[in-house]
């Protein structure tokens, strides 16, 4: 029994250490009969119970008069909570009352108030504590260049941007699988690619391209760690750079489907219109003109352009009008009345 | 975070290193900092979304997190309040059977969104260091990072210039 009595002290309590000691019963009941001072919980319960049999008032602790009394009104707070510290009545001098009221009645008052302790509070980031941190802390900041100011330079001197997400919660474990993935965006006009390197990687890249933004995205999250997965994205982006620079042999087997935009030199839209062309000079029996005089002409010109805007841009009413003004002018034909 | 070694543009190498030696003077007097040589990491936006189930203790966090912001001298953007989500079920009320009774629970989630721009390294791991660890307990804070960087070297030129001629291997179809 006293071996186990050690542990038994820290767990269960006096209440139970008094009740179990069978061996020691006279001498506990001597204990809290005569010493009142032990300094527990159990120790004033008994002096409660007791009380309502006619106990002497000696026994019953005075309190001492609360922190709050001796407080001067321009004392210094961050003395009186400096961390984070659960609400303690007897420090904190104002009435604050919290609670839900009785009927014709007011909240409860601070002492004893379980919902004030429960709630977390701010007494330790007052705003003048928070101006003497940050008064410590600013040496250990350094200044934002002062030359990028805007988005526009920011854009211009660091095109890559890195994204990247940290997770902060109470819980069993600090960590957060969601904070590996890795986001790099790009705009492709900031590297330095030629027309044919930028199809080619617009097409190897698919849909990770923005066509309005003009931004490539690139999301890693199949390693591990955050710095694997930056350290694959930057790979990515290599490989694809130096990937679409190259030209296979089977490129040259790009059909009209795989253009990204309309080309009007070798298209059928050429041929129907040199060929009608050159039947009208047939039949007016005119000097016989060969296939680059009539490409370099103006009307043609204005034909191939019309034509261009209207299939890469689709059909507005500009493009539409200038369409019927250059066929008008290619076929000599005048508006009908 | 993998630091680069490569030097800045030149255009910035003036601003950044007499930034640096402009204030060495003054940190010299302070024994805990400590100067090393590696390019600051440049973040163009840092946004802190706080998580919560008690708004006046997010609207307190917020008043915090903005007077500490602006002491240390980081630029805020914006601070908005998106909606609050409730996430709301029914369980069974009783033990064993009574099925037409039930009891329904909801969980609300308080959101707050700081928006900072232009902080450097070192002043951005200060101010969230200083703000994670003042966080009260039962919220919650997502920090989205956007740092901005250059092309590295390896993507300025295409490789294929420099390389040798090497024999081109049939193409297998």
């Amino acid at each position: 029994m006293v071996a186990v009595s050690g542990p038994l002290l820290a767990v269960a309590g006096y209440w139970a250490l008094l009740s179990r000691c069978g061996g020691r019963a006279r001498a506990a009941a001597a204990a809290y009969s005569s010493v009142p001072a032990v300094s527990s919980r159990g120790g004033k319960q008994k002096e409660a119970s007791t009380r309502r049999t006619s106990r002497p008032s000696q026994l019953i602790r005075s309190h001492a008069p609360p922190r709050t009394e001796r407080m001067a009104v321009d004392q210094d707070w961050s003395s009186v909570y400096p961390t984070a510290a659960a609400f303690k009545p007897a420090s904190v001098p104002l009435p604050i009352r919290m609670g839900y009221p009785v009927k014709r009645g007011v909240p409860l008052p601070k002492e004893g108030n379980l919902e004030l302790i429960k709630i977390p509070n701010f007494l330790h980031l007052t705003p003048p504590a928070i101006k003497k941190h940050c008064a410590a802390l600013k040496d250990f900041c350094t200044e934002w260049p002062s030359a990028l100011d805007s988005d526009e330079k920011c854009e211009q001197h660091f095109p890559i941007e890195v994204e990247t997400v940290d997770y902060v919660s109470a819980g069993t474990s600090i960590r957060n699988p969601k904070a590996r993935v890795v986001t790099l965006r790009v705009k492709l006009s900031n590297l330095n690619l030629d027309d044919h390197a930028k199809k080619k990687l617009i097409k190897l890249v698919g849909e990770r391209y923005c066509k309005d933004t003009d931004m490539l995205t690139i999301t890693t999250d199949r390693c591990p760690l955050r710095r694997q997965n930056y350290d694959y994205g930057i790979h990515l982006l290599t490989v694809l750079y130096h990937e679409s620079w190259k030209t296979e042999m089977w490129e040259s087997e790009k059909t009209e489907k795989d253009m990204e935009e309309y080309i009007w030199e070798n298209s059928c839209s050429q041929k129907n219109a040199l060929d009608t062309l050159l039947r009208i000079k047939a039949s007016e029996n005119a000097s016989n003109v060969t296939k680059e005089e009539l490409l370099a002409s103006e009307v043609v010109k204005n034909y191939r352009n019309s034509v261009v805007a209207l299939k890469n841009e689709g059909e507005t009413e500009n493009n539409m009008s200038q369409y019927k003004e250059s066929v008008k002018k290619l076929l000599n034909i005048q508006a009908l009345p | 975070m993998g630091r680069q070694c490569f030097l800045p543009n030149n255009d910035f190498m003036g601003v950044r290193l007499a930034g640096i030696h402009a204030d060495t003077q003054e940190r010299r007097t302070n024994p805990l900092v400590s100067i090393s040589d590696e390019p600051e990491t440049l973040y163009k936006r840092l946004s802190l979304l706080v998580k919560g189930h008690d708004k006046t203790v997010l609207d307190s966090y917020e008043y915090f997190a903005v007077l500490a912001a602006k002491e240390l001298g980081i630029s805020i953007e914006k601070v908005h309040r998106p909606p609050k989500k409730i996430e709301r079920f029914t369980l069974l009320k009783s033990v064993h059977i009574y099925k037409k009774h039930r009891v329904q629970y909801e969980m609300r989630t308080h959101y707050i969104c700081l928006e900072l721009k232009h902080l450097t390294g070192s002043t951005a791991a200060v101010y969230l260091e200083y703000v994670q660890r003042n966080l009260p307990e039962g919220v919650a804070m997502e920090i989205k990072k956007t740092k901005i960087e250059t092309i590295p070297e390896h993507i300025q030129k295409p490789v294929w210039d420099t390389l040798p001629e090497v024999e081109e291997t049939q193409v297998k179809s």
